[in-house]
Order: structure tokens, then sequence, then C-alpha cells
């Protein structure tokens, strides 16, 4: 599904090269469930980002579903992205004027999707995430776990293949983190979605299939669990 | 979509009411404003035009040439001949119509008024199209002793609309004549040059008729109706040849009579359409609002000027407020948002404010119709606007001012990275150089307009303050048509018998000019006043050479003149006294100078005190003036009514202050006084209003690094200073920018003086130091505000 070939990154910083990735390669199936671990620092949501279509790597290769990425347009490259990926982030990034239900319907909204279709597509997944009473409270008005759920349903709501988390439960305390992971989990048995985390927590990690550590911008090691 | 963006745009004006606030209200009052100039500017433009035939009707206008053809004059005015004589005899002239201004008197019951009116030919309802509400406008005007009536005249004269067939006693020569209403007009319309409440048919003398001279009288006014086909030029042309061939027996006969004429005259038609707004040949004369179109580009720039300010504050703040929103910029992207929806999405909320602010600049329209009205002289409401291209037109304005308003924020917002604004890495708008920049303009552009208001402030105060050599105060003007010497001293006899009024004096009216031969040998054109021996002492007028007149030498009555020093060194003479002069209508007779009077500003100090001349000489007085007692107003009026009346039946009788008349003299200055005053503090309230916005924003933006620096031990005054130092100097930088150009305008306006103030520092370190106060105030408000603080509240909600 993904293929990263010789990818580098790096910033000008006062003319000189500030490398924040180093040559990475990296094959990804569809079906996996990889974390991304490393120090602060490491690069690890600089990678994600680059998985993610949010930043472009300085150079290499990058091949998502057979295409080229760098080369799409700016309009294709949104399409796939529309089409394929879902994000979720540590600090939530919940749109604080919208209510949890307009929240999870507006990436449909990008979508083009027939209003009907969303109330289904929305109502479906409020359901499935246990928050149908909350739906008409503001992000402000939830804990930090239900967010982090509501994170992840928006996500889900346009039935991603892929699903990039970046400390997810970084704000979370144990037991709203294990929840999530066992969502992750689930996510990706059930219904065959991919997922890449990025974590500090060994526990989190080994939720996975694949654990990789970056160093200084390298990949140290890549251990399939 | 739609609907998702309505929401958030709803809700963020909700939880954002300052800036709500403060964008709708300034956004509203620059659409307000424009709206109110595109009506002046419509109802300028649309003036005479609701006449069916407007397209057809010219007005003859003459211009003189000297005789090596260069431009000597304009004149609008013609007299009896042109009219009836161009029409008769220039292929493509229909008809013409006459329009003489008189006033006559009216007997109503025992009371006798002074009524305005028009004397016209018969031919004016068939050209013009002012609609009867009773009569027939084909022969109203066909009987000489026929009187056509304002709907409001006709009520206030009888008591009701339906005149038709009464009779109204109308002076004639020495008693009052019966004159019939045959018509009943509808209001005019406002925007009409045409404006009248009684018209009498133009009658001309049958001698009048005949006398060639008439070619050169000139006191009315003659429109003509060319044919539908006609060709302008070639009626021109005609008009011109005809008017030569027909007018040489006259030409002879003044050469003989007052020696050679030295101008020509070609005549020329003016476009009725176009005379309202034309400095060339102005409407006067009986036809009234003459405008220029100075005033219709004036104001659309200061109105230009308003709006601009108001869209600067709109970018601003919208750039500033969107500091907070790269969050919602940055998830809206990574869910799946392109750019171009991203842009829609800013642009609708912009033209959601537009809206709002469009509906209350509707309603301030509406309540400040009256204010405006009285400033620009002119009847406008808001079903004016009712028109298709009016309505388009605002509908532009508010496409307009919401896409400029809300363009660059939402190209600069659908900008920003995810990646970075999601991680805190980004401070958006780093040094805001184009923020600064469009504070800097709309300072700038406060700055001038509070600048010019000063001058013209000072200017005016000027004017009305100014020393006029002479004593205008308690000095009462009545009016007497011909008012004879005789008639004069019995009036001062009766007056001079209350204590409290202490001096009279009579004196022609209106203002007479004439032409004399000064011993130089070359003419000259003067004012030209009729007095008696008490009118330079009643006036406390000082004299710099020689003596009044005065009862001991009889023969100042007949041929001594005083004349001002402006005549002297017009005429250049070394030695005024004893000069002799003869005036240009009668060669034979010689005056004799007897004494000068040191100049004083008998007319507007809009002019320059030009050449004056008194004399004696029985020529009729018009006016008297009374000297009153200070504190005595009410009752020595009083008494001067009564012995007025009493002595005078026959006549109307009204009076006004010397002083108050002369301040009518800058009516127009006190008028756009009023405009600029409304138009800087409007200025510099919008401007302010954004700055204040801008300062909440960057207060809120700083906030964790004033908690920081607090928490370090930084006192209320640093923090203040901190936060306002920055927009101070913005605004220093407007001032210095701003003074050299209002400087020039402000030198420019007051070379149409002259007399004038000194443009000193005074008004513009004022001006500039108000300005600095006043955005002072408004920064540190917030800034006090955000320094008192507590800093830990603010630490803690990052
Ligand atoms: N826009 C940028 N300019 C310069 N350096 C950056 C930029 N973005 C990230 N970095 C640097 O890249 C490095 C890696 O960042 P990141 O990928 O966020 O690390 P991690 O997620 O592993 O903590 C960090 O040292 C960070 O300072
Ligand atoms: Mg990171």
């Amino acid at each position: 599904m993904i293929a990263l070939k010789n990818i580098f990154k790096w910033y000008n910083v006062g003319g000189n090269r500030n490398f924040i990735l180093k040559d990475i390669n990296l094959d990804i199936q569809q079906g996996e469930f990889i974390s991304i671990m490393g120090p602060s620092g490491s690069g690890k949501s600089t990678l994600l980002n680059i998985i993610g279509m949010l930043d472009e790597a300085s150079e290499g290769t990058y091949i998502f579903q057979d295409q080229e990425v760098f080369r799409l347009k700016e309009k294709q490259r949104s399409q796939l992205y529309k089409d394929y990926i879902g994000f979720v982030f540590q600090a939530y990034h919940l749109i604080d004027e919208l209510t949890v239900y307009e929240n999870i319907e507006t990436p449909l909204i990008y979508k083009d999707m027939k209003s009907s279709e969303r109330k289904a597509i929305v109502a479906d997944i409020l359901d499935r995430f246990g928050i149908v009473g909350k739906k008409d409270l503001f992000p402000n008005q939830l804990s930090g776990g239900q967010q982090q759920l509501v994170g992840i349903a928006r996500a889900l709501a346009s039935k991603p293949k892929l699903i990039l988390a970046d400390e997810p439960t970084g704000n979370l305390n144990s037991k709203q983190g294990e929840e999530i992971m066992e969502l992750f989990k689930q996510l990706n048995k059930e219904d065959g979605i991919t997922i890449i985390q990025v974590t500090h927590s060994e526990k989190n990690a080994a939720y996975g299939s694949r654990i990789i550590n970056l160093l200084d911008g390298r990949i140290d090691t890549n251990t399939t669990l | 979509m739609l609907k998702n963006y309505l929401t958030i745009a709803l809700r963020n004006l909700g939880r954002n009411k300052i800036y709500a606030f403060i964008n709708i209200a300034g956004l509203g009052i620059g659409l307000a404003c424009s709206m109110l100039i595109m009506l002046y500017v419509k109802d300028e433009v649309s003036y005479d035009r609701f006449h069916d035939n407007v397209k057809n009707i010219y007005r003859v206008v003459r211009q003189e040439r000297d005789k090596s053809g260069k431009k000597t004059g304009n004149d609008p005015n013609t007299g009896y001949f042109q009219g009836p004589k161009f029409a008769a005899n220039v292929p493509g002239i229909k008809s013409f119509v006459r329009i003489q201004s008189g006033s006559r008197d009216v007997k109503r019951a025992d009371e006798i008024t002074s009524s305005e009116l028009l004397y016209v030919d018969s031919s004016f309802f068939s050209i013009f199209s002012f609609p009867l509400e009773y009569g027939n406008k084909l022969n109203c005007l066909k009987d000489p002793y026929s009187v056509v009536l304002s709907e409001e005249e006709a009520k206030k004269q009888f008591g009701t609309a339906n005149a038709v067939g009464k009779i109204m006693q109308i002076k004639e020569d020495d008693g009052f004549k019966p004159y019939t209403v045959t018509a009943v007009v509808k209001k005019t319309p406002e925007n009409s040059s045409i404006q009248f409440n009684m018209l009498l048919p133009l009658k001309v003398a049958a001698e009048q008729e005949q006398n060639p001279e008439n070619w050169f009288n000139i006191f009315l006014n003659t429109f003509v109706v060319l044919q539908p086909n006609a060709n302008l030029t070639a009626v021109q042309k005609g008009m011109q040849r005809f008017y030569e061939q027909d007018s040489k027996n006259a030409v002879k006969i003044l050469t003989e009579k007052y020696g050679p004429m030295n101008n020509k005259t070609i005549y020329q038609l003016q476009s009725y359409a176009d005379m309202h707004l034309s400095t060339d040949f102005p409407a006067q004369n009986g036809l009234t609002n003459a405008s220029k179109p100075l005033y219709s580009y004036i104001l659309s720039g200061i109105v230009l000027f308003i709006l601009l300010i108001a869209c600067i504050n709109f970018v601003n703040l919208t750039i500033a407020r969107a500091l907070r929103r790269t969050k919602e910029i940055g998830i809206r992207k990574v869910i799946g948002s392109e750019r171009k929806q991203l842009i829609f999405q800013f642009l609708g909320e912009t033209f959601l404010l537009s809206l709002l602010a469009f509906l209350l600049a509707i309603l301030l329209v509406q309540l400040v119709t009256p204010v405006f009205n009285n400033l620009s002289n002119k009847a406008l409401s808001l079903s004016y606007l009712l028109d298709v291209k009016l309505i388009s037109g605002y509908v532009l304005l508010f496409l307009l001012t919401g896409f400029l308003a809300g363009i660059y924020p939402a190209l600069i917002l659908s900008g920003y990275k995810p990646v970075d604004t999601l991680y805190n890495r980004f401070i958006p708008g780093g040094k805001n150089y184009i923020q600064r920049l469009l504070v800097v303009v709309q300072f700038a552009l406060a700055s001038f307009l509070i600048i010019a208001t000063f001058t013209l402030y000072s200017q005016f105060n000027f004017l009305t303050h100014e020393k006029l050599g002479y004593d205008d105060n308690n000095l009462v003007m009545v009016n007497k048509q011909s008012l004879s010497k005789d008639e004069a001293k019995l009036f001062k006899t009766e007056l001079m018998k209350n204590p409290s009024i202490t001096g009279f004096s009579p004196k022609n009216g209106g203002q007479w000019g004439t032409v004399a031969k000064t011993s130089s040998d070359s003419t000259m054109q003067f004012s030209y006043e009729t007095v008696d021996e008490s009118y330079v002492p009643l006036l406390k007028i000082k004299l710099q050479q020689g003596r009044n007149f005065s009862k001991f030498y009889p023969s100042d009555a007949d041929n001594s003149v005083l004349v001002n020093e402006a005549f002297v060194k017009k005429a250049r003479w070394k030695n005024p006294l004893e000069q002799k002069l003869n005036f240009w209508y009668d060669n034979n007779k010689k005056y004799t100078v007897i004494g000068v009077v040191k100049d004083y500003h008998f007319q507007s100090l809009g002019q320059e005190i030009s050449p004056q001349l008194f004399t004696m000489k029985d020529n009729g007085f018009g006016v008297a003036f009374i000297k009153i007692k200070a504190g005595k107003e009410t009752a020595s009026l009083d008494f001067i009514q009564k012995t007025f009346k009493r002595l005078f039946p026959l006549n109307p009788y009204s009076y006004t202050f010397k002083n108050e008349e002369n301040l009518k003299n800058y009516e127009a200055e006190a008028k756009w006084k009023q405009i600029m005053l409304y138009s800087a503090v409007l200025t510099i309230f919008i401007s302010c209003i954004g700055l204040f916005g801008l300062s909440v924003l960057t207060a809120e933006k700083r906030i964790k690094e004033i908690g920081i620096r607090k928490v370090l031990g930084a006192s209320v005054n640093h923090v203040v200073t901190i936060l306002s130092v920055d927009f101070i100097r913005l605004v220093a930088i407007s001032l210095v920018i701003a003074v050299p150009l209002a400087w020039l305008a402000a030198n420019k306006w007051l070379q149409n003086y002259p007399y004038r103030i000194n443009l000193g520092w005074e008004i513009f370190v004022s001006a500039g130091l108000l300005v600095i106060l006043i955005a002072l105030f408004t920064v540190s408000f917030q800034a006090v505000k955000a320094a008192i603080a507590n800093p830990v509240k603010s630490l803690r909600t990052e």
C-alpha cells in the first residue's frame, strides 16, 4: 500500500541543511498496524505527516496505492487523501465552534455527500462509539477521552483505508488510553483499516503488528511482532 | 455545506461580539455614507430631467469677447428680444419662453406682504412639464390679469388648493389691481431649477418691443425649444447671423450715445439638462439651486475615504482574528477541505457581515437623512431608492465591499499549512507588514481630514470674527421701496423720538455698480452707494482724509462724492481730494472727491475690498439703517414696525440685522465646516474602533507573554507601554505622512480667500496631539485591562 524510498527531509537553518529524516525506506502493506517510536524530536511526526500528505519530503519517492504522490497535482493528491486517509491527533483538534455531530459530519460535507447519506453515516458512527447522547455538545463540554473518541469517529466517518494517529493517547490517562487502543485494534482486525500510530508507550506499541524505531531521523529498528 | 459555513459563521460572530460589532458598525457607517452620497449624486445629475421635452430645451446664453476675439466673460442672461426674435427668424427653433424674476406686493384683508414670483410667457406650461392640479395649461397665462399659484401658495392665500377663479389684489403702479387665479400647480419636484409660488404673465410694453436697444438690455432667462431633428451648431450659427444683422441699428445708436462698444456678443445654446451643474453658465436670476460638480466630487472623495477605512478595519481585524482560527483552518484541511472551499467559506463570512452592515446602513440612512438634507440643501429620502439603477448601484457597492474586504484575508487564511498550524510551530502574520501598512493608511486619512477640519474651522472663525472696519452690531435694516428723501426724513424724526433708537441713515437698496471715467482717462468699475451725511458716522466708518458729506455744504447733495482707498488705488490718484470724475452714462457732469474713507469690508471677506463710491445725489433710497440700543431689541423692533406701518401702510414690512446678513455670506463655509466635521469624526471613530479591535486581538495573542513578564515582575505601566507603543508608533508615522499633504491641501484651499488665516504650526500640532491622544486612549484601554489581569489565569489556559 505504501512505499517510501530514500526519503529525506531537511529545513534550511541559516544556510545549513538541518536534516530531520535521513534516507527512510519503508514498505507498509494493507491491513498492518504499525507503531512508530523514538525519542522526542527524532522525526516521528514529520514522517507521519509525509505519509499523510500534509507535508512533502525534500527528496525521495513516495508511492501510495501505486501512485507517485509527489508527482501528483494538488487536486489529485487531495482526492487521494480524501478517499483513503484519516488523521487522529494528540490534541484532538476538533473544531470548537461545531458540535460533536457537526464535527463528525464535516469531512463528509467536503466529500460532497448528500445530506441524507451524511445523516445515516453520522448516526451510525455515533451509535457505534456510544456517543449518541453527546451529539449536541461542544468539544469543550467533553472530557479528553471523549474528545479523542470524537476525533477518531471523525477520522472514520469518511471510511478511510488508512488511519494516521500522532500520539493519540498522549493527553489521556491510562484507562482512557487503553480504550482507544482497543478501538484501534478492533478497527484494524474487523474493518481491515491500516493504522500507523506514533506512541511513546511500549504497552500501546504492543497493540500493533510492527514497531518502527526512529533515532535521529533514521530507522533504527524495524521489528515485526 | 452552506449550512455548515453559516452555522460556524454565526457562532463565530456570537463568540466574538466585539469583533462583529466593530466590523458591522464600521462597515455600516461606511456604507450608509456611500448610500447618501449616491443619493446626492443621483439627485444632482437628475436635475431638471423630469421635463418630457428636456432633450430639446436649451437656454440662450452669451459669451462676451473683446475686439481681439479673446473671451472676457460669460453671461447666462438675455433680454426681451432674444426669445421672440430668434424663434421667429432662426430655422430649427420651435418656441421660446422667457422667465424673469421679480417681487410684487400682495394685499390680503389689510395685510400687505411682498411675494417673490416669476414673470413668464404663456408658452411656459407647454414647454415645461409642471403638472397642474387645477386649471388649463394651454391658456392659463393668456390673460394679462391672470395669476398661477403653487398648491402651497393657494392654500396660504385662500385656505384651499382649488383657488381657480378667485381674485388676488396685486400691486400695480400706485394701487392694487385684481388678478384672477387661472391655475394651481402641483408641488414642483425638488430637483427642479425652476421653483415658484406665483407666476404672472410677462408683459412687454409696445414701445419696448420696438426699441432696438433691447438687444442689449439683459435681465432675464430665455429658453428655446429646438425641433427634434435640428442641428445644434447650425441653429447657433443662425442665431449669431441673425443677431449681427438685426442689432446693427442698435449698435449704431448706442455708439453714438456712449462711445464705441468694446465687446462682441456670441450667442450660444446651453442644454437645459446641463444647466444645474454648469460653472460657466450657472442657474441664476430666478433659476435656483445652482450647484457645482465639485461638490459631488468632494463628497464622493470623502465617502471613499470613509468606506476605505471601514474596509481596512475589516481586513485587519479579520486577519488578526484569524490567528485564532489557524487551528480550525488546519483541521479543515486535514479532514479534506480544499483551498477553494476555504476561500469560499471565508468570503461567505465576509459577505454575511457585509449583509448585516448593509442592513444597518439602510437603517442609518433612514435615520440621518434629515441631517444630511439639511447639510446638502436637498430633500432626499430613502424612497428615492426605488430606482433600478440606484438599487443595482447599491448591490454592486455591497458586493464590492464584501469582496474587497474579504478576498485578502481569505487568500491569506486559506494558504496556511496544516502541519504548521496544528503543531503550534507557526506564528501567523509574523511581522504583519500589511496590517501595519493599513493602520498607517487609515490614520493618515483620518489625520488628513482632522487637519482639514481644523483649517476650515479656523478660517471660518476668522471670516466671521475678523474686524470689518465698521460697526455692524445692533444695526437693523428695514426695506422700503423707493424711499424718498422726505420720507426718510419723516421716518427718522418719528423713530428718533424713541430713546432706544440712537441713529438712522437711509441708503440705496441692493448692490449697485457702475462705471466712471477717472481723470487718468480710463474707465473703471466700482460699487456705487447712495447715502446721506449720517451714513459714515452711523456705521463708524473711518475717514482716511478729507471730510464726510455735510449739511453745511449744499453742493454736496449734488456733485460731491466719497470714495474708499481701493478706489483711489485703482484710479492711481496721488492726491485724491478734489479729483474730478464723470460717470459713463453722463459725460457732461463732473463730480468732486471730497473725502476718502478707510477700506472696510462692505462685501463678504471672501472678496477683496473693491472700489466703492458714495454720493448723496437723490437716486432714491431703498433701505433704512437703524441703530438701536443693545438689550432693547424686542421693544425697538416693535416700535420700528409700528412706526413703519403707520407711515407707509401700503408697503410690506421686513427687516434684517446687518450682522446676521453678514454671516449669511459664509453659509457655504458653515455647511462645509459641518460636513468636514462629520467626516472627520466618522473617520477617526471608525479608525479607532479598528485600532481597538486590533489591540484586543494583539493583547489576546500576547497573553502568555504578558503573563510570563508579570510573573517575572513587570509593572503594569511597563506592560501597558509594551502593548501600546507599537500602535502609537504607527499612528505617529501616519501623521508624518498626513501633515505635509494636509498642509499642501489646506494652503491651496486658503488661496481662494483674499483674507485668510496664517497656516501656523498650531493647527498641525493640535491635530497631531488629538490623533495621538485618541489613539493612545483607544489602545491603552485594552492594554491596561491585559496588564492588570491575573497572570496565573492566562498561563494556565495554555
Ligand atoms: N518547520 C520546521 N522548521 C524547522 N525545524 C522543524 C520544523 N518542523 C519540525 N522541525 C524540527 O524537526 C524535528 C523533528 O520534529 P518532529 O517530527 O515533530 O519530532 P517528533 O514528532 O519525533 O517529536 C524537531 O527537532 C523539530 O524541531
Ligand atoms: Mg511529534
